[in-house]
Parts: C-alpha cells; sequence; structure tokens
C-alpha cells in the first residue's frame, strides 16, 4: 500500500518534473546550448506567484499566468542580452554563460527577497487535502500534478500541429537545412527560450503551492531536470515526458524502500543523491537516452 | 602475406550500408588510390581501417596482425597515419607544436619531438609559417600540416583523404611529387582516397574503385580508365553504352 | 633531473614577464614585513590557495579544454583526510595530507574512468552530479560530524608537525611554498608530453587520437593531477581554519570559483589562475568585508562575479590574459 502510494505521488510530483525539464529539453534540441539558470527561472516563478498572493491577495492558482510572463520575458531576455553573444565564443563559454546568469540570479533573488524560505499560507486548495480509495492526496500537489500535464500537451500539441512549432522543429533536427527553408534561426531560437522560460515559469508558479521558495531552490530542479533531459534524450520532447514520471517515481519510492528495509541511505535525506546518480548512470551507460535521438 | 589486407569489410548505419563486403590488399611500398562517385563509401572504408569507426563484420590485418576493432590511436601506434579531409580550423596549438604533437607519440622528450617536427617542416617547405596557428592558413597549407603531423608519428602506411582537395593545379602537382619523394625516399606505402581522377592516375601504381559501396574494379590506372563498370559509375548508364 | 631544468626555466616568456614574474616573488617575500594588517595577510593567503586550486584546474580545464565543475570534491577530501586523521589518531599534518592526496588520486581515477567517457554538456553536469553526491554523503554521515562538519583540536604551544601557529605568517610562507612550487609544476607541465597532447585533444579530438593519442587516458591523467593539487590545497584549509564542514570545502559554488578564477585569468597559461585569482580573491574579500556590514546587500558581492562571468563568456572566452595577448600581437 506504501508502494503504491508512493508511486501515485511520483506521477503527480513526475509530471511537475516533466514540465521543468521540457524548456530545458527544448532549448537543448534547437541550440545544444545547455541552461545552468533554467532552475533560476523556476524560482523567479515562484516568487512571481509567492508574492502576487502576498501583496494582491490572488489565489496562487490563478496567478500563474504572472510566472509565465516573467518566464517568457526572462527567457527572451537572457537570449537576447546573453545567449545570442555566447554563440559566437567555443562550448566552454557557453556553459559558463549561462552558469554565470545562474549566479546572477540566484544573487538577485537573495539581494531582493533574502535567503529567507516563503511558503504561500492562502488560497483555495493550500492546506486541504482529498481521499480517493484509501489514498490521500494534497489539493496543491493534484492541481499541479493536473495544470502541468495541461500545460505540457498544450506545448505538445503547439510543437507538432501548427506550422510554427513545425519550424521548431525542424531547426532542431537540421538547422543548416531548415535555414534552407527560409526559417530564420534566430527567430526560433528566441522561441525556444520564450516557450522554454513560460513552462518553467508555470511550473515554478505550481510548485510554489507545496514547496518552499528561497533563492537556492533552482540548483536542486535543475539537476532534477538534468536528470530527466538526459534520461529522456537530449532534445527528446516524448522523452523528456516519461522520463519526469520516472524520475518522480523513483524519488517517491526509494524512501519508502528505505523505510521499509530500515536502511539509512535510501532514506529521504539522499532522494536527490538518487537523481545524481541515475543522471550519472544513465549518461555513462546509454548518453542517448531512453527515447533520445540526438549523439 | 600482404602489407595490409582487408577482408570483407561490412559497415551500415542503421540500415544503410556504406561498405558491403569490401576486400583488397596492399603490397609494401605501393602507392594506391581509392576513387568513387560521391556517397560510394571511401571516407567510411578509411574508418574502419584506422579505427576510428568499427566495422559491422570482416577482418583487417596490418603486417600480418589482426587490428579489427582497434581504436584510431591504436592503429596510429601501429604505423597508420592518416589525414582528414575537413580538417578542423584550430586556434590553439601552432604549426609547429601539431607536428610536435605528432612526434610525441614516439618519445617522451620536448627536444627529440621539436628536432623531429623541425626536420619534418623544413622537409615539406612550411618553416615560413611554423608560429602560425591553423586558422592563419590558406587551404593548401593547412593540408600540409595535416600531412606533416601525421608524417610526425613515422608512419609506415598513410592514408591521405582527399589530400589534393581544394588546391590548385600547381599546387596539386607539387603534392604529387611531394607523395611520390615520400614513398621513394623513406619507403613509406601511400593508401590514398581522391576526387580528383587526374591526380590518382599520376601518383597511384594501382587503383580500387568503390561504387554504392562495393568494390567494382581494381587493377593500373590505365586499365581503370578503360573498365566500362567504372565509366558507368562515374558517368552514368548512358555515356558507357554510347561507347 | 632534467625535469627539474625545465620546471625552473622561464626563458621561453618574454623579458616583461620574467622581470614582472621576479618583482612579484620578491614582493611576496618580503610582504608580512611591510606591516600589513591581519586581514590582508588572511586576503593574501586566500589569494595564493586560490592560485593553487587554479592552477591544478588548469590541467584538466585549461589545458584539456574540459568544463570541469565538480573540484570541490577533492578539496573536501583534502580537508578531511587531514581533519579526520587528526581528531582520531592524531596523525600529523605532513603524514595525513599526502594520504589525502593519495585517496583524492584514488577517488579521481575511480570516478575518472567512467566520468570520460562522456563529453561536453554531458561531462560538464555529471562532474557536478559527482561532487554533489559526495557532499550530500558527508552532510549526512555522522561519524565524520555531517553538516555540523568538525573542529580541529587546537595545541596550546605552536606545533610544526601538525601546522598550528599562533601567527599567520608561517601560515603564509608555508602556502606560498605551495603556491612556488604548483608555479615550477604547471611550468613543466605545460612544457611536458602530456602538456602538449593535452592541448591537441582541446583543439581536435579526432586528430588528437589518429596521432596515436589515447584521449581518455590523458584525460583521466590530468584530471588526477587536478584532483591532487586541490586536495593539497584542501589539506591546507583544515589546519589552516581549523574547522571544516561540508558547506566550506565541497560546495558547488568553490567548485564554481576554482574554474572560474582560471577562466577569467585566462585558461590554459601558466600565469592565468594567478591573475584571476589576484583579481577575484580580493574582490570577494573586501566586498564581503565591506557589504558584511551592510544587511541589506548580502548578494552583491556574488552579483557582481556573476556578471563578470558573463561579460567574459560572451566577449572574452580567453581571459584577462587573452586580453593582454591581443595587444600584444596588435603591438608586433
Amino acid at each position: 500500500m506504501l508502494v503504491i502510494d508512493a508511486l501515485l505521488q511520483g506521477i503527480l510530483i513526475g509530471l511537475l518534473f516533466a514540465l521543468v525539464a521540457l524548456g530545458l529539453t527544448i532549448i537543448f534540441g534547437v541550440m545544444d546550448i545547455v541552461n545552468f539558470a533554467h532552475g533560476e527561472f523556476l524560482m523567479l516563478g515562484m516568487y512571481a506567484v509567492y508574492w502576487t498572493n502576498y501583496f494582491l491577495n490572488i489565489d496562487p492558482l490563478l496567478a500563474l499566468p504572472v510566472s509565465a510572463a516573467l518566464g517568457v520575458l526572462l527567457g527572451l531576455a537572457s537570449y537576447y542580452w546573453l545567449i545570442r553573444y555566447l554563440l559566437r565564443g567555443p562550448a566552454i563559454a557557453q556553459l559558463f554563460g549561462t552558469f554565470g546568469l545562474m549566479l546572477f540570479l540566484q544573487y538577485l533573488a537573495m539581494f531582493l527577497f533574502s535567503a529567507d524560505y516563503r511558503m504561500i499560507d492562502k488560497g483555495v486548495l493550500v492546506g486541504k487535502s482529498y481521499s480517493i480509495g484509501p489514498f490521500i492526496f494534497d489539493g496543491t500537489k493534484l492541481a499541479a500534478g493536473f495544470l502541468s500535464l495541461i500545460s505540457f500537451a498544450v506545448v505538445y500539441y503547439f510543437l507538432y500541429k501548427t506550422k510554427t512549432g513545425k519550424a521548431l522543429q525542424a531547426t532542431a533536427i537540421n538547422k543548416e537545412a531548415a535555414t534552407y527553408m527560409g526559417i530564420k534561426t534566430d527567430k526560433m531560437n528566441a522561441l525556444a527560450w520564450a516557450i522554454g522560460g513560460g513552462t518553467v515559469g508555470i511550473a515554478g508558479g505550481l510548485l510554489v503551492n507545496f514547496y518552499y521558495a528561497y533563492p537556492m531552490v533552482g540548483i536542486l530542479f535543475v539537476m532534477i531536470a538534468f536528470a530527466c533531459v538526459a534520461l529522456g534524450g537530449f532534445g527528446s520532447i516524448k522523452g523528456v515526458f516519461f522520463a519526469g514520471l520516472l524520475v518522480g517515481i523513483i524519488m517517491m519510492i526509494f524512501p519508502v524502500f528505505g523505510q521499509i528495509i530500515g536502511s539509512d541511505f535510501l532514506g529521504p535525506h539522499f532522494k536527490f543523491t538518487i537523481v545524481y546518480l541515475a543522471y550519472f548512470i544513465i549518461v555513462v551507460v546509454r548518453p542517448q537516452g531512453l527515447f533520445g535521438w540526438k549523439n | 602475406m600482404a602489407f595490409l589486407e582487408v577482408k570483407n569489410i561490412v559497415k551500415d548505419f542503421g540500415g544503410l550500408v556504406a561498405n558491403n563486403n569490401v576486400s583488397f590488399e596492399i603490397e609494401k611500398g605501393e602507392i594506391v588510390g581509392l576513387i568513387g562517385p560521391n556517397g560510394a563509401g571511401k571516407t567510411t572504408l578509411f574508418n574502419c581501417i584506422v579505427g576510428y569507426y568499427r566495422p559491422n563484420s570482416g577482418k583487417i590485418l596490418f603486417k600480418g596482425k589482426d587490428i579489427t576493432g582497434f581504436k584510431s590511436f591504436q592503429t596510429s601506434r601501429e604505423g597508420i597515419g592518416r589525414t582528414f579531409q575537413i580538417m578542423k580550423v584550430t586556434t590553439g596549438l601552432t604549426v609547429l607544436e601539431n607536428v610536435m604533437v605528432g612526434a610525441f607519440s614516439r618519445t617522451e622528450k620536448r627536444d627529440v619531438a621539436r628536432a623531429e617536427a623541425m626536420e619534418i617542416i623544413e622537409s615539406l617547405g612550411l618553416t615560413d609559417i611554423k608560429e602560425y596557428h591553423i586558422n592563419e592558413l590558406p587551404i593548401a597549407r593547412q593540408r600540409k600540416v595535416g600531412l606533416a603531423r601525421a608524417l610526425a608519428t613515422k608512419p609506415e602506411l598513410l592514408m591521405l583523404d582527399e589530400v589534393a582537395s581544394g588546391l590548385n593545379h600547381t599546387e596539386t602537382d607539387e603534392m604529387v611529387g611531394l607523395l611520390k619523394r615520400l614513398n621513394t625516399e623513406k619507403g613509406i606505402t601511400i593508401f590514398l582516397i581522391e576526387h580528383i581522377m587526374e591526380m590518382v592516375m599520376s601518383v597511384s601504381g594501382r587503383v580500387i574503385v568503390l561504387d554504392s559501396g562495393i568494390k567494382i574494379a581494381e587493377g593500373p590506372p590505365d586499365m581503370i580508365v578503360k573498365n566500362p563498370d567504372v565509366i558507368k559509375a562515374y558517368l552514368g548508364e548512358k555515356y558507357a553504352k554510347s561507347h | 633531473m632534467e625535469k627539474l631544468k625545465d620546471a625552473l626555466d622561464f626563458s621561453d616568456f618574454s623579458k616583461t614577464e620574467r622581470v614582472c614574474f621576479y618583482i612579484f616573488t620578491v614582493f611576496l617575500l618580503v610582504f608580512p614585513w611591510l606591516g600589513v594588517g591581519s586581514f590582508v595577510k588572511t586576503v593574501m593567503i586566500q589569494f595564493m590557495l586560490f592560485s593553487l586550486f587554479g592552477m591544478g584546474w588548469n590541467t584538466i580545464g585549461g589545458y584539456g579544454g574540459q568544463v570541469e565543475l565538480g573540484k570541490a570534491q577533492y578539496v573536501g577530501i583534502g580537508a578531511y583526510t587531514v581533519a579526520l586523521m587528526m581528531v582520531w589518531w592524531k596523525v600529523p599534518f605532513w603524514i595525513s595530507m599526502p594520504i589525502g592526496v593519495l585517496i583524492a588520486l584514488g577517488y579521481s581515477f575511480i570516478i575518472g574512468y567512467p566520468l570520460f567517457r562522456l563529453k561536453g554538456h554531458y561531462f560538464a553536469i555529471a562532474t557536478i552530479c559527482t561532487s554533489l553526491v559526495l557532499k550530500d554523503i558527508f552532510d549526512n554521515w555522522n561519524l565524520v560530524g555531517a553538516a555540523k562538519g568538525i573542529e580541529l583540536p587546537i595545541h596550546e604551544h605552536p606545533d610544526f608537525l601538525y601546522m598550528q601557529f599562533k601567527s599567520d605568517t608561517y601560515y603564509y610562507y608555508f602556502i606560498m611554498g605551495l603556491f612556488y612550487i604548483a608555479i615550477f609544476y604547471m611550468n613543466w607541465f605545460r612544457k611536458s608530453k602530456l602538456g602538449y597532447q593535452l592541448r591537441m585533444i582541446k583543439d581536435d579530438e579526432d586528430a588528437a587520437e589518429s596521432l596515436g593519442i589515447d584521449i581518455r587516458w590523458c584525460k583521466i591523467k590530468a584530471y588526477s593531477i587536478a584532483s591532487a593539487f586541490v586536495a593539497v590545497g584542501g589539506g591546507f584549509m583544515a589546519v589552516y581554519n581549523l574547522y571544516i564542514d561540508p558547506a566550506s570545502v565541497m560546495e558547488l559554488s568553490l567548485s564554481i570559483k576554482i574554474a572560474l578564477m582560471a577562466m577569467l585569468g585566462g585558461a590554459a597559461s601558466l600565469w592565468g589562475p594567478i591573475i584571476g585569482a589576484a583579481f577575484l580573491v580580493p574582490l570577494d574579500r573586501f566586498l564581503g568585508s565591506w557589504l558584511g556590514g551592510h544587511k541589506g546587500l548580502t548578494g552583491i558581492d556574488f552579483m557582481i562575479y556573476a556578471m563578470l562571468i558573463m561579460i567574459v563568456s560572451a566577449y572574452q572566452p580567453k581571459g584577462i590574459w587573452g586580453i593582454i595577448e591581443q595587444f600584444r600581437k596588435r603591438g608586433r
């Protein structure tokens, strides 16, 4: 029973992970750039909803457009003000560049909001839980899982069914060929960053309903997202969805196993360690991921 | 026992067969050309021999030793040097340092590596550009640097991938002279992929023709140019029939 | 013998560089006697420590061109070995420090073997992962003090065996010794076979392999050298600070600082990491102490840091040294 419960909780949180990782994988697919600052976009999305809720008394779920808009803006600003310049340099500079952005946003948040842990305490679903059969779910987590799924589906529809989305996919598969077809790479890159920022902004807005916002929260989730992206295969949209679910389940189930066999190493303190280890093992053993198409 | 024996090499990339059952032999001291139309699988075959790719099946023997599945650094240590069709335009090492790295494969000492590198650089006429970076050089010079650093590893078999592409007429002639000199003076066996027919014919003692991954002909240059299969492969069905 | 000659031979540098280096050496030697305050002396010690870290990173990160962001775990290994052996068995620093280096070497081979199957982004993220795993373990491992860390016993009298001194001057000269050993080692390294091979790998991996270089093995060797370097620094940190915890010796930000200093100064050059440290350590310290007094300003120092990283990556990936070289080329 414990295991099934953990499984269900894992799926809920996994849906959110998939949404966090979605933007990372799109950006990677289109531009071959790893955005270290992705977790900080998430963090700022969390703060956006937190402060909207705090000052304007708007329900956190209704404040989601604020975090989405902030995410899009952040994505575009990063692309036009930093990433475009990094593209001219070597790969090492690109990694360091987004790393710099990550640090900057972290400490900007520290400066603006202090290091305090903040969590939303008012909202329709906050503190409520629902029982479905023998299982009890937090209202906020149910909403997060459900809305993540919807957001993911919307982006998926956009990428595969609209003309612009298909152009973006074409750029990801073969930049040169896409250029010949008249697709403007620069525009597509910007679009990738806008979608990436927007989706992770929404994810942040959902996350803050049941998780503390603090300046350093991003690194944790960006590592999880990296694990998802690697597992799904760098650049794969479908892959990242299932990988998100899998990582969510792994994270919830291992502590339960630990409890059952009484092992400290599988305890809750180490649930992130397991994610890091998973990343390491995945990329070493199967670098193309479970569903990857890029080498 | 031949110097290089290639037996029944098959290499496919997820269903796309690049080399299908290719076999041939090269004797010590020969200059052998490998020609074929675009996409015939020439570079793939090269890469299988030097160990950049691992063939799906088949065997490669060098000086009687089975080197199938060796990595490229291992085949290099066995005595196979290679150049690349597209040379990476780098900004890090200078020309001299590039050649020194090649020489370092046979020595631990910097002075020795430096002296050997200088010797090769002088013999190839690159002395004036030894402090330049590869990105600062015209393409003919870049190719020579690629050749120089491969030579510095003291190969017994030198495999050249389109060493004359992008060169003008005089430069090509110069390259032909250089290859012949290396072959006669240093006794280096040369195996080269070439697109420019003229060049292959003037330098090679024997030519192997590849088309769609299959070896379609092999023989001395003057025979090869008359071979109907080769003409068909190069110029198309229509031209072959009208002859 | 020949290696020693190479290490001490700076003749391939320009005259200006050599003169600067000699003046700098004299300056460092007399520095403690210039009547500076203890704070400034601490800054100098930190500067040399971070130069040591940066020079180590430079082997794999600079010459080898690998984005290595997990050096802190080896600082941690060095520091914890010294601290734990001292607390548990009263082992003197001079024995525990080399053991720490050996452990770091061994560990780096074990980690390096799978790690260097990876390239590019995969590699960079994986280095962070390995570092975070070790930090998580130390954060929760009660035997080694968990997140609380460990304090080293303070000796009543100065003790050379345990590297405990009342005055910072001793530490100053000790780290200065290490600093110069590192410079000489790196001066040899850049001219060694491995140094050349690594630079070739950075330029063009395929070509490097075609020249008989076992790329993975070369990278592992460089990675281990780098790890040994930072483990020495870690050991020093333990006896100098007399207190270590995972947050101070294993944090990701430490790994970043190490790589950043070398990058900022100029990766793959002998002076790069030193210039980077000379620039960033004082900046870090002075900003820290200045802003420490103003409670509302926490984080500004790191924001300035981050801005620097972004500017350098976007405009001058070759670092300060790259700028100097560029000017020189123009002058020619």
